[in-house]
């Protein structure tokens, strides 16, 4: 460690700052005001804030974001898990298992939502063709109220189980071998291993997998807007398209930025209970 | 190991291969199933039950192609993913190495505020840059769009950069010192040649990432900047009158990352680990 050399940091600093820092500041500021793109901007101190929070449509909207995060992110886990843990047993193909499963990840959301619109089409989708050999459906997936949501959950899970697979494999293939073996020698079952020895040793891994997939699930937005754009009704909007529609096809600036505000505290809320549980482990 | 045993690890494994198999079918089915459609004639895509041999076509195609600004965004995808990505080098590759290297102060407030950034919704920072921009001349320009995805690459750069800079040793960097090297001299010497792999990946998961954005493109662009993603949006209302050059346009703007993908595979992998595990 020497001294100095902080200047290495100054580039860095002065985009950081303009492109994060200003706009949070301007955010807040604006925030205050009433202002709609017109040349009027009146200072309403808290209003905003109030308003937003006592409106039941910013809680319904709030709600289905954290019911889509948490069932997306819980799925993506348990699916990511359970494939890294096959194909890690996999010897002859692992590698080209591993490479086309990673295809979606590759792909753009905006993309995956269309493909996801076509191919689960009420009418004319092959999955209601192919649920039709079998005497069901036809099902409306994002047209129905009841059935928006978990569509959208399903879509987001084909596109992002692959994240959390590939970082799971890459972690037990790092695992000592020699704590497996010793569980194995002692008679111990496979679930048994999985249960007090693998999934343990994992742990750390599959804390910080959690944590980058709630954070992401929180802020969707090119699955819903390509699907169902929040509908039918309010049923699939999130804070994101919410906050996007507010600003961009209303143009409620104020209100817009009100709402990022406190999505954003949220989250970092979040963020710092993740951290001191992620410390607490280490 | 003699033939019983072989055969009984295989048998053990059937439920593995089995399952693996379903995972890859779910995995490829639908992207095959959306090429066959982006092949077909307008009336073979809607067909019930499906069309399963057919002529491939390629008036999809060349719709999507000639359309005006669908290869204009094309373009600028190519634009703003080469400027994001050497924007985020230029500026990560110093500030990592300061930060591994040098005794910063307020280097925890730092910290905080790459992951606030990294983590926070896109939104609080795009609407207020899109006033400004609309402001100071950067709204629906591939350069003011490459600076406001800084916000998302920049942090996830330095991450990187700084554990592939930690396993430089110490040694190598006092050697080039004691020859007269400055700060600079010894980042361009020593840490750049070691350590390209780890810049590569970087790079690739980055230009994965802007290529994909959307959010952040739709705020701030609208026709001359246009990203291929937005303009793959502009096909959404497609959805129930056209899927020919809907799933054209969809499987165009997803083969540049996908063959990227397969050439930097290693690279990859590498990257998107060691982010998770040191991030």
């Amino acid at each position: 460690m020497r001294q100095g050399g902080g200047w290495l940091l100054l580039p860095m600093l002065l985009v950081l700052a303009a492109t994060t820092l200003w706009p949070v500041l301007w955010a807040a500021w604006i925030s205050l005001y009433n202002w709609n793109w017109g040349t009027e901007r009146d200072f309403v101190g808290l209003a905003n804030y109030v308003r937003l929070l006592t409106d039941p449509e910013f809680w319904l909207i709030l709600r289905n974001t954290v019911v889509f995060a948490a069932s997306a992110t819980l799925v993506e886990m348990a699916l990511g898990l359970g494939l890294a843990l096959v194909v890690d047993r996999l010897g002859f193909g692992a590698s080209l298992v591993r490479t086309l499963l990673l295809t979606p990840l590759m792909m753009a959301g905006i993309v995956v939502a269309l493909m996801a619109k076509v191919l689960l089409d009420a009418f004319l989708g092959v999955f209601n063709w192919l649920l039709s050999l079998l005497g069901l459906g036809p099902f409306a997936f994002f047209g129905a109220e009841h059935s928006a949501m978990a569509t959208i959950v399903a879509v987001d899970a084909w596109w992002q189980t692959a994240f959390v697979f590939i970082i799971l494999l890459a972690g037990l293939q790092s695992l000592p071998k020699e704590p497996v073996e010793a569980a194995r020698l002692d008679g111990a079952t496979g679930a048994q291993i999985l249960r007090h020895v693998t999934l343990p040793m994992l742990r750390p891994l599959l804390l910080t997998v959690l944590v980058i997939r709630t954070i992401d699930t929180l802020k969707v937005f090119d699955i819903v807007f390509g699907t169902t754009g929040g509908g039918p009704r309010l049923a699939t909007e999130v804070v994101q398209t919410y906050a996007y529609r507010t600003a961009f096809s209303v143009l409620q600036i104020s209100k817009a930025m009100t709402i990022m505000l406190v999505f954003s505290v949220l989250v970092t809320a979040l963020c710092l209970v993740f951290l001191r549980v992620g410390r607490r482990e280490a | 190991m003699e033939p019983r045993g072989r055969l009984a690890r295989a048998v053990a494994l059937a439920p593995h291969y089995l399952i693996a198999l379903l995972a890859l079918a779910l995995t490829v089915f639908p992207l095959l199933w959306i090429l066959g459609i982006s092949l077909k004639t307008k009336r073979d895509a809607f067909a019930i039950p499906p069309v399963w041999r057919f002529e491939p076509v390629w008036e999809n195609y060349v719709r999507v192609l000639e359309s005006p600004g669908f290869r204009e965004a094309i373009g600028n995808s190519v634009l703003v993913t080469l400027l994001g990505v050497a924007l985020s080098l230029l500026l990560a590759i110093p500030a990592a190495y300061a930060l591994n290297r040098q005794r910063v102060r307020g280097r925890r407030v730092l910290a905080v505020w790459l992951l606030l950034a990294y983590m926070l919704p896109e939104f609080l920072f795009i609407i207020p840059m899109y006033v400004l921009y609309q402001a100071i001349g950067l709204y629906d320009t591939t350069t003011g769009l490459a600076l406001a995805y800084q916000i998302h690459v920049l942090p996830f750069a330095v991450w990187l950069l700084r554990s592939f800079f930690a396993e430089v040793p110490d040694e190598l960097e006092e050697a080039a010192r004691i020859d007269g090297c400055g700060s600079l001299a010894v980042l361009w010497r020593v840490y750049l040649p070691l350590t390209l792999p780890g810049i590569a990946a970087t790079a690739v998961l980055n230009a994965i990432w802007i290529w994909n954005e959307l959010a952040i493109a739709l705020g701030l662009t609208f026709r001359h900047a246009q990203t291929v993603t937005v303009a793959v949006t502009s096909y959404r209302g497609y959805a129930s009158i056209e899927w020919g050059p809907m799933t054209a346009a969809s499987i165009l703007a997803i083969l540049p990352m996908l063959a990227l993908a397969f050439l930097a595979q290693r690279w990859i992998v590498k990257g998107l680990t060691l982010g998770a595990v040191k991030g």
